[in-house]
């Protein structure tokens, strides 16, 4: 018989350009922000094992020695996890997991990313370390490639996929923890330098330093450290590749579908029932794109779902009230983690300024590229706050 | 970086040699496998050439590259039809000689066999697409 699983805590640090600090310094600060947010207290050696997020793009923190230096936690298991940008997603899943299956009661998850220290080394990996796999394909270029077959296909416009932008610069600059607390127009979005072809700079997420940290527990003790436990009511994991020569990946991502599909059905709901959404919009094209992918609406009518402004702060389906990626930034084995706080944030209530109305169910979600762009993997989480 | 794996790859760099799975005809290429990559089978495969004239599927141009690279630099998804019936192989392509401007969804291109770069000093070939010969604007 598995338990229920529950978020009974959560930290995260400012993201940002983070020069004075290392991975080590970032991920301490959000394990401890993470311990000091549970209700009931907590102490260092309840924590029974830990999942540790990283694509370890400095160098500087392979193995689970990265989180256990850090932290402490020496003497326990502790697991480095890397599936590409759903790296802390994954983190965070493999950790509900194992306390559901009863190996531990209660888990930490870590993700952390020192991207500034390693900026160089994104494009130049991505478009020159394999002749076959890579093809000179970058990452504005994978998701690029979706944002000119969508506007081909489905007639969605410029100012549709800026609108993206627009509305995540605007929740992001009411976000205390977003590395960019700026806010745009769809004209400056539009007019902003060309990086790839559809994609201009505001379409694409900044580089950013970044760590957060969540605690979960057993449904056996989570009542006994918080007073509103959120809970894990389901998750989705899956991956794909556009060489399978399915069309729809030229328009979104399967492996979404096929995450969302697994993470409806173990929650026992639906789209319509997602009350608030962290998703992944690494670019403008991602968050539309993924909109259709998590069936917020019908395939193709990503442009009038935000043109409806069905997706803002007052919408139907608020999606990133944080700022997302673009705003908040995108420290890669930090991003998910970060996103599943802040959906058990809006669900306490918590968020202060982006506090979306009153919600029960929250929905996080990945996606990243992998087999130097040519692969996609998701992973999708499903919050409440009824066990 | 190594020159094995291009070293391993020539047939597929410089041929255009695909296969083809015998229970659910996907195309595999540039991969060769014993297990189909759509169907999960591990079938009879059958060996087919690649046509070099292909459609494009989408494409994006891309101004922010490595030195290596000469932008703006159009780069495509791009169905290359096999010799005969069947499906065609979904590859990606860097273009060439080509005015970002006169790329388009659904347009003919065609695959020549170029230097893609090098490997310390050692090149390594493979095909990029541009408008065939004696379809210029």
């Amino acid at each position: 018989m598995s338990r229920d699983v529950a978020v009974i805590g959560a930290g995260m640090i400012d993201f940002g350009e983070l020069f004075e600090q290392s991975i080590d310094d970032m991920a301490e600060a959000a394990y401890l922000n993470a311990l000091a947010d549970v209700d009931h207290g907590i102490e260092p050696d309840e924590i029974d094992a830990g999942w540790f997020g990283t694509i370890d793009i400095a160098g500087d923190a392979s193995s689970g020695l990265g989180a256990a230096h850090p932290t402490g936690q020496f003497g326990i298991p502790m697991t480095r996890v890397e599936n590409a940008c759903a790296t802390g997603s994954t983190a965070f899943r493999s950790a509900v997991e194992a306390v559901r299956g009863g190996s531990a009661d209660v888990a930490l998850v870590l993700g952390a990313e020192k991207m500034r220290d390693s900026a160089a080394g994104l494009i130049e990996g991505a478009a020159l370390d394999q002749v076959w796999r890579g093809r000179g394909v970058t990452m504005p270029a994978f998701f690029g490639l979706r944002a000119t077959r969508h506007m081909h296909e489905f007639g969605t416009t410029r100012e549709q996929i800026a609108k993206v932008s627009v509305k995540n610069h605007e929740n992001g600059s009411k976000y205390p923890h977003a590395h960019y607390r700026f806010t745009c127009t769809v004209d400056e979005v539009a007019d902003s330098p060309t990086v790839t072809y559809p994609l201009n700079l505001y379409d694409c997420c900044p580089v950013t330093d970044g760590a957060a940290a969540t605690i979960v527990a057993s449904s056996d003790v989570a009542e006994s450290y918080s007073d509103d436990p959120i809970w894990v009511r389901g998750g989705g994991l899956s991956t794909d590749s556009l060489l399978r020569g399915d069309d729809a990946a030229l328009v979104g991502f399967p492996a979404t579908e096929q995450a969302a599909a697994q993470a409806y059905e173990q929650a026992g709901i639906g789209p319509d029932d997602v009350d608030v959404a962290e998703v992944h919009d690494c670019f403008t094209i991602t968050e539309l794109v993924t909109y259709e992918d998590l069936g917020f609406c019908a395939k193709g009518e990503g442009g009038e779902l935000i043109d409806e402004g069905a997706v803002e702060l007052d919408g139907e389906t608020p999606v990133n009230p944080s700022g997302g990626l673009l705003a908040k930034g995108h420290p890669i084995g930090a991003t998910g983690v970060a996103q599943v706080n802040e959906i058990y944030e809006q669900l306490r209530g918590e968020a202060g300024e982006v506090q979306v109305d009153d919600p029960e169910w929250g929905l996080q979600h990945n996606i990243g590229i992998g087999r130097n762009a040519t692969g996609s993997v998701s992973c999708v989480n499903v919050l409440s706050r009824e066990r | 970086m190594h020159e094995p794996p291009h070293w391993r790859d020539r047939a597929q760099n410089e041929r255009l040699e695909a296969q083809e799975c015998g229970d659910c005809g996907y195309v595999s290429f540039p991969e060769r496998r014993e297990i189909c990559k759509r169907c999960g089978a591990r079938p009879d495969w059958t060996d087919v050439q690649l046509q070099p004239r292909g459609t494009v599927q989408s494409y994006v141009v891309q101004n922010r590259l490595p030195d290596e690279f000469e932008t703006p630099l159009p780069l495509g998804v791009i169905d290359l039809p096999q010799e005969g019936d069947g499906e065609p192989a979904r590859v990606y392509g860097l273009f060439t000689e080509t005015d970002p401007d006169e790329v388009s969804v659904g347009m003919t291109v065609e695959a020549d066999l170029r230097e893609l770069f090098d490997v310390s000093g050692l090149p390594v070939h493979s095909f990029k697409f541009k408008r065939p010969r004696g379809d210029r604007l």
